[in-house]
């Protein structure tokens, strides 16, 4: 079918409109682009549309096929106008029918920014005082959500159509569910060894955007278990290497960064945009505030961690009265508690097992696919080759200290006020100008093998509570590795009314992030 | 006395050095119980930092133990 046309005529959309219905349509979504009476600050009587017919025929097509296979849309058709029009008279026509709604609405936008940005059509002005002037009607060139790629579409190469035919062949997926993925947002945080998987696997399937959240580069330890990457790529923000790939693996989906880790202040705003979040870091601090941000704006949340062989999965679906992160570990706990894949080590398929199992679990809520009624944490056991699933009495969890919205609104003011802990400085010369007392928190073996290239007092993190009647009155600044052990003795201190400490954010690896990065 | 099977997770598997063993008890309680694992293995967690699970299902713990009962300590892990 014919998508595009051009008119040199006035035409009636009514009639464009009937051919897009359709039995299966649930939404139909019109956009008309008018004449009007100025530009930029001049008043216009009229003007003139001149296309390059051939070319903007060719690219006109494109873009509306573009736009049916990546929001998954049933119909959609687009008229631009050519020659002279009055002020009033319809210059373009965009008419998307669909299942639903959201995706007819974007694939609407979709089609007008890149008709405005890549068609060969110019209009010339004719202005009240007689003058005239040509204006390419590209020229209005802005970032929209589904350009955020735009450095690495590859558009002289012919446009890809994806072919999800293996998975809407499943009875509950269909085409009615591929639409749902293609009008879907899902925000992954930690582009690690959970997320590489994750991001794949989503990417592949169709979902219409990925949010990644990633601030550490890629480091060479990464490799075993981060499947995204490879060996040139060490070095890199991970974030980028990661939105590359799935460019590269899935060209219409829509990928937005996010190059720092999310904070108190932001959390919340940014799970608003999306329908979904898998937490996929290595972080006990970020889980716990991705479970605070999930359970107060009511976005779903896939929660996985790894420890050696072993990995744990919960799903929180932050539904009324469903139990959450704090239901089952009400507290943060401290660094050292929880074994980390840097401390602990970790056999990379069993990040991918994991990962895979969040994709799935993700897919399914995305899919409305059939799942437990229950809640339950899932225990993994890859040495053994077994699984045990057990179930969450909300009842017994934060149900008994106000339930999880009370709880988790507690918890994020509390990580608010702290956010004033945490310090970032370019270098440490910085932090010294700004009359800070550096306090490195850090073991002896570890100072050795990595010394600051400063003068700093040391007092290793296991005892600096006992000692902190020796440290200084004045601004201190811990630091450690990674911000973790300095940001939990600089919180310990203050809650013995030391507010003059603070912790560097991101620790030593945020300073020389190429060279002395610590693997996430 | 009764007899108990004991499932480790994560770091306790590593200290126990094994993912699990049957165990003859007389301890009257789960925290009864972990205490006496705690000196018997070298646990550094305390049982704050856990959850437990009787035969499947999460347990306080001021449970009693019984006879032949499944019990699993499950920490908190971080990686990812």
């Amino acid at each position: 079918m014919k998508h595009f046309s051009l008119s040199s005529t006035a035409f009636d959309p009514a009639q464009l409109r009937r051919a897009l219905q359709h039995p299966g349509s649930g939404g139909f979504c019109t956009f008309e682009g008018w004449v009007r009476n100025s530009n930029e600050g001049r008043e216009v009587d009229g003007l003139e549309y001149e296309a390059y017919a051939e070319l903007a025929m060719v690219e006109g097509e494109r873009i509306v096929e573009e736009a049916i296979a990546r929001y998954g849309i049933i119909a959609a058709h687009c008229v631009h106008r050519t020659g002279q029009l009055k002020i009033g008279e319809l210059a373009v026509w965009i008419g998307v029918s669909s299942a639903h709604r959201d995706e007819a609405f974007r694939a609407c936008r979709y089609i007008i920014d890149e008709i405005k940005h890549r068609l060969p059509i110019w209009k010339k002005e004719h202005y009240l005082d007689g003058d005239t002037s040509w204006v390419a009607c590209a020229h209005t060139h802005r970032a929209h959500e589904h350009e955020h790629l735009q450095a690495y579409e590859q558009t002289s190469e012919p446009v890809f159509v994806p072919d999800y035919s293996r998975q809407t062949r499943l009875r509950d997926v269909g085409e009615a569910g591929q639409a749902k993925l293609a009008a879907a947002r899902v925000l992954v945080i930690g582009a690690g060894g959970l997320g590489c998987p994750v991001l794949t696997y989503l990417a592949g399937a169709g979902v219409g955007t990925l949010g990644i959240v990633d601030g550490d580069r890629l480091d060479a330890s990464n490799l075993h278990r981060q499947t995204l990457y490879d060996a040139r790529d060490i070095g890199e923000l991970k974030v980028q290497l990661a939105a590359k790939r799935i460019a590269a693996l899935n060209p219409t989906v829509t990928v937005q960064t996010f190059a720092e880790p999310l904070h108190a202040g932001n959390v919340a705003d940014v799970f608003a945009q999306f329908d979904l979040v898998v937490e996929c870091t290595d972080d006990m601090r970020s889980r716990y505030l991705c479970n605070d941000a999930a359970v107060l704006t009511g976005t779903p949340l896939i929660l996985a961690s790894i420890y050696q062989y072993e990995g744990q999965l919960q799903v929180v679906t932050a539904k009324p009265g469903a139990p959450c992160l704090r239901c089952l570990w009400p507290q943060q706990p401290a660094p050292g508690v929880a074994g980390t894949c840097v401390e602990s080590g970790v056999l990379g398929p069993v990040a991918g097992v994991l990962g895979a199992m969040q994709a799935t679990e993700a897919l399914k809520l995305l899919l409305d696919l059939p799942r437990p009624v229950d809640h339950a944490l899932l225990l993994v056991n890859l040495l053994e080759g077994s699984s045990q699933r057990l179930p969450i009495d909300s009842a017994q969890g934060c149900a008994l200290h106000g339930g999880c919205i009370e709880v988790a609104r507690r918890a994020l003011t509390q990580a608010l006020e702290e956010r004033a802990v945490d310090l970032a400085f370019d270098d440490f010369d910085e932090a010294i100008a700004a009359g800070y007392t550096l306090i490195d928190v850090r073991e002896l073996d570890e100072i050795s093998a990595q010394p600051l290239p400063v003068q700093a007092r040391s007092l290793p993190s296991t005892q600096i509570e006992a000692l902190a009647s020796e440290l200084a009155l004045g601004r201190v600044l811990l630091v450690c590795s990674t911000g973790r052990r300095s940001g939990h003795a600089a919180r310990s201190l203050r809650e013995q009314g030391m507010h003059n400490v603070h912790s560097l954010a991101g620790g030593i690896a945020a300073m020389h992030p190429a060279r002395d990065h610590v693997p996430g | 006395m009764i007899t108990v099977t004991l499932q480790y997770y994560a770091q306790l598997r590593e200290q126990a050095g094994s993912s699990g063993e049957q165990l003859t008890t007389s301890a009257a309680s789960l925290r009864e119980l972990y205490d006496e694992l705690r000196v018997r293995h070298g646990f550094t967690l305390s049982a704050d930092a856990l959850k437990v699970a009787v035969n499947a299902q999460f347990s306080d713990w001021g449970r009693a133990v019984g006879e032949g009962d499944t019990i699993v300590f499950i920490p908190p892990v971080a990686g990812g």
